[in-house]
């Protein structure tokens, strides 16, 4: 596919060139941005002119017409979305050949595949905007060789399978094909009734536990302030302390409350990181474990932390806040100096 | 509750198990220190002794482009140290070699 790409790129191009001479409207319609509406204005005449240049290309190389089925595939390449491109082929050709309905469709599937569903209609009203130079294409070669859009067909009916499936990984709906639903799907079903019923519970959280953010001040080049450390304290209902250690276990740094009841830091932090290790705390640490509720009292008992919820009475033990190893990160000279 | 006495206990739950999965018990903690100016340095402790430490702080080294060195320490074992904030690599190589699973990496800092 690639090499016959490389083969009938040039080729494309010198079309694409020479329709880009007599039509604007064509490159207009190669960038894609084609309107419908114009477009079934403009096609007839467009066709027309094409079908001779076409003819005439043909004439000039006769690869171009024999091979006429590799270089639609390698214009497919060209589009967006292949498979889409081939769905949207065949079911030209079809509207073509007789016709167009759904039951033609259908048969034609079930010759070539059996276990083909019905919602191959509903594959073309999707596909509706696409990459209008295939259609100029197929319409030309379905009047010249009937023989090789069959083979085609084949082959397309078979990338079609292909795509039917990924169809059905999306679609939650399994009404109209009498296949079985699977596991997930019904899974699915039930809970977006669940969450159509009662809107309250699509959040998730009941109620939404609002903080205030943490003020975050830099105090020189290597120093910073929290500077709502004891409100967000009081909020939380939890011991300055408590929170203190978690944070200078978790940072990795030292630190002390100040007069102003302000956290001093050592080391250079930014709100957002502070906010990320308290939101850590409040998972950890406030909220209920069970129920997820903020309502709750940590209780020291026998060296462990447990955490009690006065929503759903729950009681667990919390891990202990442990600072683990710290590397040696200050001059050892001048620990040495320190310790001797 | 069951009655753990009457619990038969199976000698060879071990080497059933198979030799490379689940040697590793226990957090992995993943940390970072500041050091001067916008320098950090990684630690990582809690691997189980049995890995060679040596060798996957040689693996890393290479993967993170970073230095880095095992330090033995008393209470916590051995702890590999990475230059630089590597919380991020050192997560996804150790589930990638399949050292420890995403639930053990505990990842702390900022």
């Amino acid at each position: 596919m690639a090499e016959e790409e490389d083969i009938f790129d040039p080729m494309l191009k010198k079309k694409k060139k020479k329709k880009k001479t007599t039509f604007d409207i064509d490159a207009a319609l190669a960038d894609g941005k084609n309107d419908l509406l114009f477009l079934k204005n403009v096609t007839p005449v467009l066709l027309v002119l094409i079908f001779k240049l076409k003819s005439d290309i043909g004439n000039d190389n006769p690869e171009g017409t024999t091979n006429g089925g590799e270089e639609i595939e390698a214009q497919g390449a060209m589009g967006d979305d292949v498979d889409e491109n081939l769905d949207l082929k065949i079911l030209r050709k079809k509207k073509k050949k007789k016709p167009f309905s759904t039951d033609d469709l259908d048969a034609a599937l079930n010759e070539v595949k059996d276990d083909i569903g019905g919602d191959a209609p509903n594959q073309d009203d999707e596909i509706i905007d696409d990459d209008f130079d295939l259609d100029f294409n197929k319409l030309k070669k379905k009047k010249k060789s009937k023989k090789q859009n069959l083979d085609e067909i084949i082959a397309e009916v078979d990338d079609k399978a292909d795509d039917k499936e990924n169809v059905d990984d999306n679609t939650i709906s399994w009404v109209g094909s009498d296949r079985d639903y699977t596991y997930e799907e019904l899974l699915n079903r039930a809970f977006e009734i669940m969450r159509d019923k009662n809107p309250d519970m699509a959040a998730g959280k009941k109620q939404k536990f609002v903080m205030r953010p943490p003020q975050v001040v830099k105090i020189g080049a290597k120093k910073t302030s929290f500077a709502n450390f004891t409100e967000i304290c009081k909020m939380l209902h939890r011991q300055p302390k408590h929170l203190l250690d978690f944070l200078l276990a978790e940072l990795g740094t030292s630190g002390s409350v100040d007069g102003n009841s302000q956290l001093i830091i050592k080391g250079r932090f930014q709100q957002k990181q502070i906010e990320n290790v308290l939101r850590r705390y409040i998972k950890e640490y406030v909220t209920c474990h069970t129920c997820r509720s903020p309502d709750t009292i940590l209780q020291k008992d026998t060296r462990l932390f447990f955490l009690q919820c006065e929503t759903c009475g729950s009681r667990c033990s919390v891990a202990s806040i442990k600072s683990g190893f710290q590397a040696v990160t200050s001059k050892r000279a001048a620990i040495r100096a320190k310790t001797a | 509750m069951s009655i753990q006495n009457l619990n038969t206990f199976d000698p060879f739950a071990d080497a059933s198990k198979g030799a490379d999965d689940d040697v590793q018990d226990g957090l992995v903690h993943i940390r970072i220190q500041q050091r001067n100016g916008r320098k950090t340095l990684t630690t990582v402790q809690g691997l189980s002794s049995e890995y060679d430490l040596k060798k996957i702080v040689r693996a890393c080294k290479k993967e993170f482009a970073c230095n880095g060195t095992v330090i033995e320490h008393p209470e916590y074992g051995e702890v590999l140290q990475l230059q630089g904030d590597q919380r991020e690599n050192i997560c996804q190589w150790l589930t990638k070699a399949g050292l420890a699973k995403p639930d053990q990496l505990k990842v702390h800092g900022f």
